[in-house]
């Protein structure tokens, strides 16, 4: 896996009360693509999160960044976090500042470059994300979506090459679900960072996602395109998750009612190719 | 609270330099407070309420409503300072007795307590002009570059982002609970509220918990080291409020050489 920009290597990690959160975990997370880790409440996703970026130091296995065991001391945390952003999932625990401009500044000030470029990689920031005009507004104003991409902005601006995001969809609006995950795969294309998010939310992963890995209990159960990952309906289920509606409505209408088609389909675009052949075939 | 803090956003000197209006407002009430006069205070109060309402575009009935907060204070004070209790009641305007002694007002508790009454309001406006046109952020970067220390700088600044989201989770605890009939009855009032008190604080320790891992992953080394937005500030702005307060301490002056009681 020399193409992989992240590493995990048979990572477990217990928590103090001595539960175990990961079990032993692999993955590699691909350079220049988007990531999925899939997974029902407490898989571990958040935990393996905080792993990849030196928060958590496993009870055993361990976490390569561009092919190096990560570095747990002062100095290399502070390179590694350079590199890897997070985004947590309630943006009301990042935002620390009342200030908007302020906040989306710290992490660029904490690589302590020089004030202009600090303020050239905040307003590109501000700009990418679609928040420049919030920058006078006070934080406790803004709302949730609004707040999710100032916190989103607050790790671009530190330009990462992995941009980690714990349940970015979470609690948006289906126009802001669209809106967030167009502007990470716009983010992705134009720097070409590598993204991984967590998610439940299905239905984005086939639109959005290259690969997939499906967490539970603590351990790797699927990983794969979201085509292969989701052709494993038993094991998708098993684990409190399913289907993509459409790919379910496909399986309905293949299973039930007898149709007939030559591929399966997860998005929208597909089911309406894959229709429309069935229709030529008649 | 709240309001004032919208206000601040919203005003139209919001984009002055904080350190000018930081100066504005303490060095007019100092002024206000040494001068001691009333046509002084009176005109402090002028100016504050023309900076606030007019510059400001704060609503007029909004600045009345918050000089009327410290009413109660103030005439409770006023009134400890103008009734006096004497053995002679020469000394009186009018007074009555009381066993054997005078309770009453005379002219100089009059002057005391009218010119502390106006002083208070004077000072008074002039922290609602700066809290009504200066947000918190703004004043909270001059307090750092005035070389405040940064530890109380910091933690201003956090407690300020905060109470917002433990207020916010305090009504939504508080709905959630009345909705449930938590404060049907006193008895029951009594223990929605401990419940809600106690849960607010392990939700706040969880979120500081939460809060710290988010600094970390931004690479947090001990400080909130942080970009302000700069502000353009000429020494030019620095004349009017030097100008204002140099015309307020010469009339002063003037009324102290050549008017008495009353006026002053």
């Amino acid at each position: 896996m020399n193409d992989s920009i992240l590493e995990v290597q048979d990572l477990q990690y217990t928590y103090a009360d001595g539960t175990p959160a990961l079990k032993g975990v692999n993955l590699g997370i691909k350079r220049g693509e988007t990531t999925a880790i899939l997974g029902s409440n407490g898989a571990g996703k958040t935990t393996l999160f905080l792993a990849f970026n030196g928060i958590l130091k496993p009870s055993s296995g361990r976490v390569l960044f561009n092919g190096k065991p990560l570095d747990y001391s002062q100095k290399g945390l502070k390179e590694l976090r350079k590199s890897v952003g997070i985004v947590f999932q309630d943006p009301d625990s990042q935002l620390f500042s009342a200030s908007v401009y302020q906040d989306i500044s710290f992490g660029v000030v904490n690589m302590k470059l020089p004030k202009e470029e600090v303020r050239k990689r905040v307003d590109a920031a501000m700009i990418r994300t679609g928040i420049s005009h919030l920058k006078d507004k006070p934080t406790h104003c803004l709302s949730f979506g609004q707040k999710k991409r100032v916190a989103i902005a607050g790790v671009l601006a530190m330009e990462p090459e992995v941009l980690v995001l714990d349940e970015p969809t979470a609690g948006l609006d289906p126009s802001g679900v669209s809106e967030i995950m167009k502007l990470l795969l716009e983010t992705q294309r134009e720097l070409g960072i590598s993204i991984v998010i967590s998610t439940h939310d299905i239905d984005i992963v086939p639109l959005y996602c290259d690969c997939a890995y499906v967490l539970n209990e603590g351990k790797i159960i699927l990983e794969g395109t979201p085509k292969e990952i989701f052709s494993e309906k038993e094991a998708i289920r098993s684990v409190h998750l399913r289907l993509p509606r459409i790919g379910h409505l496909m399986e309905i209408l293949k299973d039930k009612d007898h149709f007939e088609f030559r591929e399966t389909a997860l998005t929208i675009s597909e089911a309406r190719k894959v229709l429309k052949e069935w229709k030529n075939g008649l | 609270m709240i309001n004032i803090d919208k206000y601040a956003y919203i005003s139209k000197l919001r984009q002055t330099a904080p350190m000018k209006k930081l100066l504005f407002a303490l060095l007019t009430l100092g002024v206000c407070l040494w001068a001691n006069s009333i046509i002084v205070s009176l005109l402090v109060l002028l100016i504050m309420g023309w900076g606030t309402v007019y510059k400001g575009g704060t609503p007029f009935a909004l600045f009345l409503k918050l000089l009327l907060v410290p009413m109660s204070f103030l005439v409770i004070g006023v009134l400890t300072i103008g009734i006096n209790v004497s053995d002679n009641q020469s000394a009186f305007l009018f007074s009555i007795s009381v066993l054997g002694t005078h309770i009453g007002v005379s002219q100089t508790g009059i002057q005391n307590a009218t010119r502390l009454f106006f002083k208070a309001l004077g000072a008074v406006s002039c922290l609602y002009y700066l809290s009504l046109s200066t947000p918190m952020v703004d004043l909270l970067a001059v307090l750092r570059r005035l070389k405040m220390p940064k530890l109380l700088v910091e933690l201003m600044g956090l407690m300020y982002r905060f109470i917002f989201v433990l207020l916010e989770t305090a009504d939504t605890m508080f709905t959630a609970q009345n909705s449930r009939l938590g404060y049907s009855s006193l008895s029951s009032a009594y223990r929605s509220l401990a419940a809600l008190a106690s849960t607010l604080f392990i939700r706040a320790y969880k979120r500081s918990d939460e809060l710290y891992t988010a600094l970390e992953a931004r690479g947090y080394d001990g400080e909130l080291n942080v970009l302000e937005d700069p502000f353009q500030t000429h020494m030019t702005e620095y004349i009017a409020p030097v100008v204002i307060n140099l015309f307020l301490v010469l009339t002063t002056l003037f009324l102290r050489r050549f008017t008495g009681g009353l006026l002053i």
